[in-house]
This record gives structure tokens, sequence and C-alpha cells, in this order.
């Protein structure tokens, strides 16, 4: 007897509501205590956690939004809005999922992952996050995301006012990778895949190292009024590869290549490019408008048109690079400067080095 | 007065008609105010004509057709600030077609995008056209000028014909699976012409291409256009390609500071 008081106690002072298959909620809901799910959970409607309490998603869980699109603008409407805390604890072996609950579904079929003044540091790992409007949203929150995949997303993911760590994840194929404004944003082992945009922001801090940027349609990394140090990338096969607008920063021992239009392309901005290897991009391995900064001990070779133009009025300080050639006249060829059009700055490539330095390593490829 | 003058005369007076046609002024505010108002989902089957305000981005969903007839006027407001939205590819002013678009202009009657304000140094006004997976789209005797991409198209082949496309950054481009017809375009005064980029397959027939500061038809390495009949001249660089096969008949491509330039793909990796 006294066993089945002590159960009812347990239960009656369980502090966790646990769902474990086939959870629904419909409409505007919010969860007033601690929650942990697993198994299958539908929002058909806007999911608030509030401040002060914590959703934990155990592995293998699937979480499908319906779609509602009230104002007919095409896009989705139903999301999780979080004010507390989210942790998304899948494996490798049983990720958490977040699709649309859409027979046939497209991206933007439900808004997004919705981190809002969250209290404390959110947990997003070995996740599957597609069909989104915004896949993952946060504004004035801390997340880390780790060995997770956005995907089929309008935006893969969009940050404002926030502290975001990424490592190991990959964004892939949606309209646009990754955008955020006025953030602090650590990359690593992160792939930015086959987008439009791939990596956009304005008024922020972006560090990434042994990232992956290919494959996008306009431009792969476009970083404006912000700081860059990246180290150990591969960019190529992008329209543009980086391309810094008013931003400062350094680019060092990594791949810049085959991208269609420039490899760097820099206006008003003040970087540090060394080291790296900077071949096969279109119209010019790099376009400098207006910059500060120096380029050193990098490959600058078999670029398209250039290897380097000067856009600017100032001289280019771009001695002790490999051009492909020491000789005056080929070297000449490589770079447009003040000696091709009147007007703009010269660069310096003096005491061009002999033998092309050791490339930066290729584990990404 | 024989038959071949006769029609000299004609064409003449013709060509004196569209020359002399009053160009269109920026309207006032009032006026603006009154106009219908093109923003925001353009949805369902759509035919507009007369004079439009764009205020901001616009976007002709899949299976939504937008038809602009003869002689229509789109004042196009440029944006301020550096926002996209997530549907969007430009913080700047765009039009973004994932349905159809059919600009149905004439050579006396074109199709006029004309932004409210030009940026100084040379900026883009506005994004310009993009074609999105676009299916059925034609775009004729069109006039866009200070855009970004006058017309950019990606996984879409629409008609491109007859359309002046001046003082924008890049007039044409055809990307990712693209395979436009580009017929009888005036493109000009731009950074550079018409670009041809990962992997796009347009027909270029016909075009004047000239006076860009750079290049005026630039292909790269994974694309495969059909060039014939063009007139590539007075751009930095007239033609550059890596496949010199792709160049076809050159005899349109002159006077440019270099006429064509050939890229090629030795990496400079060894010395």
């Amino acid at each position: 007897m006294s066993r089945l008081v002590l159960l009812a106690l347990l239960l009656c002072c369980w502090p966790v509501a646990e769902s474990r298959a086939d959870t629904d909620y419909r409409g505007e809901q919010s969860l007033w205590q601690d929650a942990v799910w697993s198994g299958r959970v539908l929002v058909d409607g806007i999911l608030t956690i509030p401040a002060g309490v914590t959703l934990e998603i155990r592995p293998g869980t699937e979480v499908r939004f319906t779609r509602r699109d009230t104002n007919g603008d095409g896009i989705g409407e139903n999301e999780m809005f979080i004010q507390g805390v989210l942790k998304v604890l899948g494996t490798a072996e049983q990720p958490v999922r977040f699709t649309s609950a859409e027979a046939d579904p497209i991206p933007g079929d439900w808004g997004a992952i919705n981190m809002m003044v969250t209290e404390e540091a959110n947990l997003l790992e070995h996740c599957l996050v597609e069909y989104g409007y915004r896949g993952f949203h946060a504004h004035f929150a801390s997340a880390s995301l780790k060995n997770s995949v956005f995907t089929r997303n309008l935006r893969g993911l969009q940050f404002q006012e926030s502290t975001v760590v990424m490592d190991g994840c990959l964004v892939e194929n949606n309209f646009n990778g990754m955008q955020f404004r006025n953030s602090e944003v650590r990359l690593s082992a992160t792939r930015v895949l086959d987008n439009h945009w791939g990596i956009r922001c304005v008024y922020s801090e972006l560090t990434m190292r042994d990232c992956q940027v290919t494959g996008n349609l306009v431009n792969g990394v476009n970083l404006r009024d912000s700081n860059l140090d990246a180290e150990t990338l591969l960019v190529a096969g992008n329209r543009k590869g980086i391309y810094l607008q008013r931003s400062h920063g350094i680019l060092q021992k990594s791949r810049i290549r085959d991208n269609s239009e420039h490899g760097i392309l820099l206006e008003d901005s003040d970087v540090v490019v060394v080291g790296n290897l900077i071949v096969g991009n279109g119209r010019a391995g790099v376009r400098w408008q207006n910059s500060l900064g120096r380029l050193r001990d990098n490959l600058l070779a078999g670029n398209g048109e250039y290897a380097l133009v000067n856009e600017g009025e100032g001289t280019v300080d771009a001695r002790s690079n490999w051009w492909g050639t020491t000789e005056a006249t080929a070297l000449a060829t490589a770079i447009r400067d003040g000696d091709d059009i009147a007007g703009r700055g010269l660069v310096d490539a003096g005491q061009p080095l002999t033998v092309p330095p050791s490339p930066p390593s290729a584990t990404l490829q | 007065m024989d038959l071949s003058l006769r029609r000299g005369l004609l064409f003449f007076c013709l060509w004196l008609l569209v020359a002399c046609a009053p160009l269109p002024r920026n309207p006032s505010a009032d006026n603006l105010a009154h106009m219908r108002t093109l923003s925001g989902v353009v949805a369902g089957q759509n035919v507009l004509a007369g004079e439009l305000y764009m205020p901001g981005d616009v976007r002709v969903p899949v299976g939504s057709t937008l038809r602009l007839r003869p002689g229509t006027i789109v004042y196009v407001q440029p944006a301020e600030g550096t926002k996209i939205d997530p549907e969007y590819l430009s913080s700047a002013t765009e039009l973004l077609v994932r349905g159809t678009l059919r600009i149905e202009g004439t050579a006396r009657r074109p199709v006029r995008f004309i932004p409210l304000s030009i940026p100084e140094e040379g900026e883009p006004a506005w994004a310009g056209i993009t074609l999105y997976d676009s299916v059925g789209s034609r775009i004729e005797h069109a006039h866009i000028e200070h855009a970004e991409t006058a017309i950019l198209t990606i996984g879409s082949s629409p008609e491109i014909r007859g359309n002046q496309l001046r003082y924008n950054r890049y007039g044409i481009i055809a990307q990712r699976a693209s395979s436009p017809l580009i017929a009888d375009n005036v493109v000009e005064k731009g950074e550079g012409g018409i670009f041809c980029w990962l992997g796009s397959s347009p027909q270029l027939v016909g075009n004047r291409v000239a006076d860009h500061v750079e290049e005026g038809i630039f292909v790269d390495v994974s694309s495969r256009p059909l060039l014939q009949g063009n007139q590539v001249t007075g751009n930095d660089l007239g033609l550059v390609l890596y496949d010199r096969k792709l160049a076809g008949d050159l005899s349109g491509v002159i006077g440019n500071r270099e006429d064509l330039r050939l890229l090629n793909l030795d990496r400079g990796e060894r010395p």
C-alpha cells in the first residue's frame, strides 16, 4: 500500500511532461512546464515555449509542421517560438527531424525554429531542419548547433543580435544559406553548399575554421561592415567567392578557386590575405577596390582575366606572392592597375616568389 | 521616286517618330499616390498597362503570370537599407519571377522601367528582373536602366528579344541550367554586357553589346552558349571565354580594346 502511495506521489510531483508519440499542438499554444518530446510531434499552429520552460527533444523525434498561409503570400506561418530553452539531443544514428507535414512539401511550408530573447544557451545536435521559411532563427539569443543539416528552406539560418556557434553542420540547397546581423558567429567544419547566397552578414563578427563554401549562385561569403577571421577554408565554384564591403579581417591558408566571377572582391575594406591558394577564378583572382591591407605569400595564378585588379586609387601591397611567373611582361599582363588605366593606383608586386608556396591543407577538397 | 528611296524615307520618318517621342519624366509624389501599385506577391493571372508604381520588391509566384502591355511604364522606387527577406535575392528593389513574365513591348511602344532616383558614383538604383525557374517567360522591347542586373535568368529559358538595356552593372546574366534565347537586344554602357555563368547555355543571336567598362560577353568554363551574329564593340574586352570553338564567327567582334581574350585552365601551380 505504501508503495502505491509513493508511486502516486511521484506521478503527481513529476515536473516534466513527456510526450512519446503522435502529440499534436493545434492553434496557438504554450508549454507551461518543462517538457520532453520523443516520437512524432505535430505542430498545427504556433507553439510557444515561454521563459522559464525547457523543451528537450530526444533522439529520433520527428517534429512536423502543417502549412498555414493566412495572407496568401505563399509562406507558411506555423512555427515554434522559443523564449525558454531548447535542447535538441539527436544522435548520428537517431537524428531529430523538423519538417513539413505536407504530402508534397516545398521550402517555406512552415515558419522557423524561432529563438527570441532566450535566457540561456540553446543546443541543437544532430538535427535535420527542412522546408522552413527560416529554418533556424535567433533574435537576441545564443545557441550551439552541432552536426546538423539545414536544407530545402527558403533561408537555412538567420540570426540578429545573437551569439551562435556552429560545428560540423551542413547548410545545403536552401534558397539562401545563412544571413545574420549584429551577431557573433563561429563556424567550424561547416559546409555551405549550393544555395544562392551562401553566407551573408552585416555588422557582425564572423570566425571560420575548416569550412567549405561551394556552389552558391550569388556569393559564397559576403560581409558588410563586419569583421572576418577565416582560416583553412575551401571557397570554390560560387559566382563570387569572398566579397567584403567596408569590412576588416584576415583570410589565410585557404583555397579560393574556380569561382566564376571573382575569387576575392574587396570594397572599402582592410584585409590581410596570407598564404592562400587563389586559382582558376573567372574574371579575377582578387579585385581590390579602395581597400587597405596586404596580399602576401599567396599562390595567385591561373585565374581568368587577371590575377589582381586594382580598382582604387591607392597602391596595393602585393609583394612576395607566386604569380605563376617571374617574367616581367607576363606579370604585368596578370595585373590590371594604374599602368593600364589612368587614375588607378598601382600594384606593388615586388619580390615575387620564384617557386609556388606550399598549398594550404587539402583536407576539405 | 523609286521604291527603295520611298521605303528609305518611310523608315526614316518612322525612326523620327520614335526618336522624337517625349521620354517620360519622373512623376510627382501626388501622381505616384494615384498610380496602380505593383508590389509584394502578385499572384494569379494579371495583365497590366499604363503607369505603374513599384515601391518595393515584387514576386510572381509559381503558377502565376504577370503581363505588361505595350507602352507600360513602371516607376521603380530604389530601396534603402541592406535587408533581404528570405524569399528574395537582393537588398535592392527587385522583380522576382518564379512563375511567368510576359513583357509585351513593341518597337514603338516599349515597356519602360524607370528608377525614381539614380544613386551617385554609378551604384545601381535597383536589382532588375530575375527569372527563377520561370516557365514560358518572354521579355520583348523593354527598356531597363540603372539595374544591378537588367535581366538575370536562373534555371530559366525565356525569350529575351529587342530590348534596350543601358547603364546597368550587368546587362544579362544566364546562370545554372538557363538556356534563354537572347536576340536582337542592345546592351550598352554598363560594367559588363552578357555573362554566361555556372552551367548555362543561352543562344546569343544578333545582339549589339557595346561600350562596357569591362567585358562585352563573358563565358565561364562551365557554360556552353551559342554565339551568332553579335556585334560586340567598344568594350574593354570584347569576348572572353575558355573554349575558342564557342566563339564562332568573330567578324562582329571588333573595336574593343582587346577583341578576344582566351582564358586557360593552367593553374600555374608549378614554376
